[in-house]
């Protein structure tokens, strides 16, 4: 713990006053994504270099998740007879990326790039992919990522990280090729100076301590891991039933469910294998072709689900499935909230334990 | 690192053998040799039509041509019920563990199977026997709807039947006119005298109604939790534990199954559903 505290210390900082002349650099050798404002909420849209549409930067985690570019909708991954590869991927850069984001990232590495069985389409776009983060300077009220491991800003997981101040941002590097950009485009970066840095650090505290303010509520006493591992008979899971309405939202917009299925196709001369996105809150998921079917009740896919993102996947891979960045908790359209969920999961728990000494 | 993860070996069937009314084998023969351990599946693809798991029934001695035993069950068995000999079709796999057979030395294997569940038995039967030395004995418990549903009839009724150190009983839910075995449910011929519980492991394979009962029964006679050997029936898709449908609990049945030990799943939910 410490030598990373003395790393991020000693990173060196550059600033630059503005984001044009970085984003028409970023956008030389690569498609470049950027934040676009949607009514309240931000998006990812390709860049205009003409600089017609003004380029900001997100105070919050885009509602479109980073998987999206990584892990398309749909795609051909197979063809029958075999031919050219669909869709090779092309350098890319997203700026905007939030540490929520950063993590779910590092999350569908671990299933996609397993050590076993590489996903080769997975494993070139994130090869190709330039990543720019940047600090939460607002975030919104279902933000939960402080509950869940992560902040309002990023460690890892990015090339080059902006910090927003009063003037202009804040400039970290993240990996080797973050370097060779800055070192290749050093006209456009100044060091930063020790007012600036004093700025970002300030603002990151500031914004770390909201976070925590907003989500003291929402503290539970024990790691979720554990919480769910206990949890598996809990009858909470069938009284969210009520309140699910099997919108499936709650999994497209979650950056790091990944189900998808497998199914064929006919195209105009030949015959493709496609994978698309699928949700395990779907009645028939789990059924088989005789018709037998572990999942059919909704309350014991709302378990496996969350079985999975809190208990299952920690169990496999060691480290957490949900990233806390809200996004079910702003899509569900009937107020089912994983913080209340495993709020109830903790009380019961506290619960069973007193009734435990009490015995 | 695999390049092709959903690349497909094509493949073509040579020959169809009928089983029984809704179920029959089909020998397929892939342009190379797949390498596959007894109780492995493989993803039989019929391109632009669908896919499905499917254990080989064959033994995975002869990795030129393997045999894959299907019930008409769903929409891409039924297509492929109405395939006839030449039909292109396509592999990919093979996926999973398998029995883990160098465990079964020195035991008594008890085999519990019914319906097409015989289809994996019979692979895992085959490769017992090539080393029949290695066990105790093999035991076979095997049932079916009516003495015509029986699958592998020949076999059944006659070569296995009598090999040495192999001892099988068959019953049927419903006889007819011909039959003189037993009839009532698989349980009903699994008799705790057959077997030396302390020395044996379990095998079972059949409809989840079976498995279920099945299991409940080799409990009562003593077997430990993880003597008893479950291939489960999920909805594997994808093969490599990444998809998320054969999920039970954090197991991926297509990857760390399909054969799980009942001491590995038995905490979860609706195994049997």
């Amino acid at each position: 713990m410490r030598n990373i505290q003395t790393q991020r210390e000693d990173r060196k900082r550059f600033f630059i006053d503005g984001l044009r002349p970085f984003l028409g650099a970023v956008a030389e050798s690569r498609m470049l994504y950027v934040p676009k404002k949607v009514g309240d909420r931000y998006t990812f849209t390709a860049y205009d270099p003409s600089g017609a549409a003004q380029s900001e930067i997100n105070n919050i985690r885009a509602f479109t998740t980073v998987k999206e570019f990584l892990f398309p909708l749909r795609e051909r991954v197979a063809a029958f007879p075999r031919r050219g590869e669909a869709n090779r991927a092309k350098p890319f850069a997203i700026l905007g990326l939030k540490d929520c984001d950063l993590r779910s990232m590092a999350v569908l590495d671990q299933v996609f790039l397993e050590e076993d069985f590489h996903d080769p389409f997975y494993e070139q776009r994130r090869k190709n992919m330039f990543v720019i983060a940047s600090d939460c300077f607002d975030p919104a009220a279902s933000c939960c990522c402080t509950l869940f491991g992560g902040g309002p800003f990023a460690h890892s997981g990015f090339d080059l990280n902006l910090s927003q101040t009063k003037d202009g941002f804040v400039v970290e590097i993240g990996s080797d090729e973050g370097t060779r950009f800055v070192e290749d485009h050093a006209g456009l970066f100044a060091e930063a100076s020790k007012a600036q840095i004093a700025e970002q650090t300030e603002n990151r505290s500031q914004m770390r301590q909201r976070l925590e303010t907003l989500n003291a509520p929402y503290e539970v006493g024990t790691p979720v891991n554990e919480l769910l591992a206990q949890s598996g008979d809990t009858d909470a899971f069938d009284i969210e039933e009520q309140k699910c309405v099997e919108c499936q939202a709650c999994t497209r917009i979650c950056p790091t469910c990944h189900c998808f299925y497998l199914y064929e196709t006919v195209r105009k001369d030949y015959f493709a294998k496609m994978k698309m996105w699928d949700s395990c809150m779907r009645m028939a998921y789990a059924a088989v072709a005789g018709g037998a079917n572990p999942r059919k009740v909704l309350g014991d896919r709302i378990r496996h689900r969350l079985m999975h993102k809190f208990s299952f996947f920690f169990d496999r891979y060691g480290i957490g499935m949900c990233i806390g960045c809200g996004r079910c908790i702003d899509g569900d359209t009937h107020g089912m909230d994983i913080r209340v969920v495993l709020k109830k999961l903790d009380a019961e728990r506290e619960g069973s334990k007193r009734a435990g000494v009490a015995s | 690192m695999r390049s092709g993860l959903y690349e497909t070996t094509n493949a073509e069937i040579v020959d169809i053998i009928l089983e029984s009314p809704m179920i029959r084998s089909y020998v397929v023969v892939p342009e190379g040799p797949i390498e596959f351990a007894t109780g492995q599946f493989v993803e039989l693809t019929l391109p632009g039509v669908g896919e499905a798991p499917f254990t080989p029934s064959s033994s995975p001695a002869d990795s030129y041509k393997m045999e894959l035993t299907i019930m008409k069950a769903g929409r891409v068995t039924g297509i492929l019920h109405e395939c006839e000999k030449g039909e292109k079709v396509s592999i990919r796999g093979p996926y999973g563990n398998g029995y883990p057979v160098d465990d079964f030395v020195g035991k008594e294997v008890y085999i519990i199977g019914g319906g097409v569940g015989l289809a994996p038995i019979r692979s895992l039967f085959l490769t017992l026997i090539e080393r029949i030395g290695d066990f105790k004995s093999v035991v076979c418990r095997f049932g079916a709807r009516t003495p015509n549903d029986f699958i592998y009839k020949n076999a059944l009724h006659g070569p296995w039947k009598q090999m040495d150190g192999v001892d099988i009983k068959l019953t049927v839910d419903q006889g007819d006119g011909d039959w003189r075995g037993n009839v009532g449910v698989v349980t009903t011929i699994c008799k705790k005298d057959d077997v030396d519980v302390e020395n044996a492991v379990a095998v079972i394979c059949g409809p989840p109604i079976m498995m279920k009962f099945a299991t409940r029964s080799m409990l009562n006679f003593g077997f430990k939790d993880t003597q008893i050997y479950l291939s489960m029936e999920k909805n594997m898709s994808c093969g490599f534990g990444k998809c998320g449908h054969c999920m039970i609990g954090k197991y991926y049945v297509c990857k760390d199954g399909p054969v799980f030990t009942y001491d590995q799943i038995k905490r979860y939910r609706n195994i049997w559903d």
